[in-house]
């Protein structure tokens, strides 16, 4: 039994499962080096990083289980739990010994889990295609500002730059320090640190108009503020140029 | 007048229309230009009353040469009125959008100068939005009763949605609170777009591309409570609408007693409870293969709107229950109370995989506190008393006492305020 390291990335993660598989070496559990103090004690494996072992794998996820199994793999490794890389293991184990059935088969544990944490992943990010704000800073230069609890970036932005194909703009995850980069042409996840982002403001005019129709489409007979913390979250606020 | 005030009145005046989805159509981002639309509509806000802000609703003037009774925008109403200029619409909502705040643009009018006139400044509008802003974002048009069908078919190449309010359930109560207009001015142009769709769906299958016209096809909305129909007129009302027009949605509008009129039946507050059971029995007729029959009788008109109407349904068929959630086939399923179209979708699948056992449906999304007086698992029935109407009413019942009107103690989990993203 041997804890794996990787690097963190979705690749070292599936760089993870195929050695686990090859060498016959089943894990006692699996860190992630940004989280993980090395330990002395000699049952550490670190494994580095190959994308055609990654690819393999993902395939293998693909063809032997389904592609619903792998997005649900993709996106509780997104939740950057620590605890979710044994369980996305355990579900892949599981997967190739039962193949497609695995999408079917809710009621058992390891795959409610993953179904679960993949739902939050998603719904998050969902969330997120709602109630992301721009600000236009420059003339023809857009930028958002996000904390969201997962790694989400990398699910939203195919939606993004889809829709704003005119447009340049960034999406700046801050409590991570990403940033996601669109130039009109294709989009990029970076960690370059962007100058004076904290400071930028929009121009205003039209932030105050949508404050003003954000009032004015309200029905004060059926005010219900319950109802609307249910659906933007108070954690979400601080994004909404409506709730400034 | 400056934009901000604008903006102020005409949202204003534009609240009441209840419509606010931007499903159904599925408009890609043409030529590298702005905005498509999201085939399950995407909601970008939520205002202080909890519905959802999904376009930009607003009227373009409401100026009116009408004086329909119940609404704000009468011409014998004094209230402040505006009017916006399609340029300024036009770059509102190209600016909103780029901001991620709305999904596009719902527009809608009071009858201003004629019908026609109206229905051609609304044109102009999108048609600016379409060809000089390349704007692909979602478009909700509403058809000025009596404008002419030339004007609608036009503006139906531009618009993803459209919709014809029919407000009033009865052609009585048309007459008696809206004069001006008539029965034939609100069926024709609806008639006329279903009419269209059709034509445009066999046509699709000659030709490799033909316009598109209203891809999202048309709603209408009708206000509750406002005069006396019964619910089961109301529901007959829509079961024909989506019979015979193929409407996408028909929507209820709790009526607002926003100032005093005698032709109104002296309410007071809005009957919104009213209006959530509607929204909860029409969801029986689209999705549950329920017919309106079922749910009302002559006898016994309208909801209890203390129940749920599915429940109401399943008291009153209890020689049809309990089922057994391992063979019971999916329609049967789907009038359990406690289990949604979603759940037994998965219920269907999950037993090809393996048996269910009672612990596993609360992992599929069976709404357990329900669903127990109407299931057996394995042949064993968990409902904790005998199955007799009065005995499951005591325990389905909410305990407290409900206010009408209070809708937030009771069960939102019907998603009866986000509906949009459901279509
Ligand atoms: S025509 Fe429309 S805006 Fe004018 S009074 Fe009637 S309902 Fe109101």
């Amino acid at each position: 039994m041997v804890n794996y390291i990787f690097d963190g990335t979705f690749d070292g993660l599936m760089t993870v499962i195929y050695e686990a598989y090859y060498s016959h070496q089943h894990p006692n559990d699996i860190f992630s080096e940004i989280n993980h103090q090395i330990n002395f004690l000699g049952h550490d494996v670190f494994v580095s990083t190959d994308i055609d072992k990654s690819n393999k794998v993902q395939h293998a996820i693909e063809t032997k289980i389904s592609n619903k199994a792998l997005r649900n793999i993709y996106y509780a490794y997104l939740s950057e739990l620590e605890s979710s890389y044994m369980l996305i293991y355990r579900y892949i184990r599981l997967g190739f010994k039962i193949g497609k059935k695995i999408d079917y088969f809710i009621q058992n544990d390891i795959v409610h889990e993953v179904t679960k944490l993949s739902q939050k992943v998603r719904h998050e990010a969902y969330k997120m295609i709602e109630l992301i704000r721009f600000k236009e800073v420059k003339k023809g230069l857009f930028i958002a500002k996000i904390h969201p609890d997962y790694n989400v970036l990398p699910i939203i932005m195919p939606h993004f730059a889809e829709r704003f194909q005119d447009q340049y703009f960034i999406i700046h995850d801050e409590k991570r320090n990403l940033s996601a980069v669109y130039d009109k042409k294709a989009w990029i996840i970076t960690d370059i640190p962007l100058q004076d982002i904290s400071n930028m403001k929009d121009t205003e005019d039209y932030e105050i108009l949508w404050k003003m129709y954000h009032k004015s489409i309200s029905i004060e007979e059926r005010k219900n503020l319950r109802l609307q913390r249910q659906h933007m979250p108070k954690k979400y606020w601080d994004m909404l140029t409506e709730k400034q | 007048m400056d934009l901000l005030k604008k903006i102020r009145i005409l949202a204003d005046a534009a609240k009441y229309d209840v419509s606010c989805s931007s499903s159904g159509s599925d408009r890609e981002n043409k030529n590298s230009g702005i905005g498509n639309a999201s085939f399950y509509g995407i909601c970008h806000s939520w205002s202080e009353d909890g519905r959802c802000i999904s376009l930009l609703k607003i009227l373009f003037t409401n100026i009116c040469i009408y004086n329909c009774s119940y609404c704000v925008n009468r011409c014998s109403n004094d209230v402040e009125r505006a009017l916006f200029t399609p340029e300024e619409l036009a770059d509102i909502t190209i600016n909103f959008y780029r901001r991620n705040y709305i999904e596009g643009l719902f527009l809608s009018s009071a009858v201003y100068k004629s019908p026609d006139y109206t229905m051609e400044l609304l044109i102009k509008t999108v048609k600016k939005l379409r060809e000089e802003y390349n704007f692909n974002g979602y478009i909700h048009l509403k058809a000025i009763p009596g404008a002419d069908v030339n004007l609608i078919r036009l503006a139906g190449l531009y618009a993803d949605r459209m919709s014809v309010n029919i407000e009033l359930p009865s052609e009585k109560s048309l007459k008696l609170l809206a004069p001006q207009k008539t029965k034939e001015s609100i069926i024709k142009p609806m008639s006329f777009i279903h009419n269209q769709l059709m034509e445009k769906s066999e046509s699709k299958k000659l030709m490799r591309r033909t316009d598109k016209f209203v891809p999202a096809g048309q709603t209408t909305q009708l206000i509750i409570g406002a005069t006396p129909e019964s619910d089961r007129t109301i529901l007959k009302l829509s079961e024909n609408l989506y019979k015979y027009y193929d409407l996408k949605r028909v929507y209820y509008s709790a009526y607002i007693p926003v100032f005093n009129d005698n032709n109104i039946l002296g309410m007071t507050s809005p009957p919104l409870l009213r209006e959530h059971r509607l929204y909860q029995a029409d969801w029986l007729l689209r999705y549950y293969n329920f017919k309106a029959d079922e749910l009302l009788t002559e006898e016994e008109p309208n909801f209890d709107v203390s129940l749920d109407p599915k429940i109401n349904w399943a008291m009153k068929n209890l020689n049809l229950f309990p089922v057994e959630v391992n063979t019971a086939d999916y329609n049967m399923l789907l009038r359990v109370p406690g289990i949604g179209l979603r759940t037994a979708n998965r219920i269907v699948k999950a037993r090809k995989a393996a048996y269910l056992n009672y612990d596993s449906l609360k992992k599929l999304g069976v709404v357990l506190k329900r669903a127990k007086y109407f299931i057996t698992c394995n042949g064993k029935y968990y409902g904790e008393c005998e199955i007799e109407t009065d005995k499951i009413k005591n325990k389905l019942l909410p305990k407290r006492n409900v206010i009408e009107g209070q809708l937030s103690i009771f069960d939102i989990d019907n998603t009866l305020n986000n509906l949009p993203i459901i279509v």
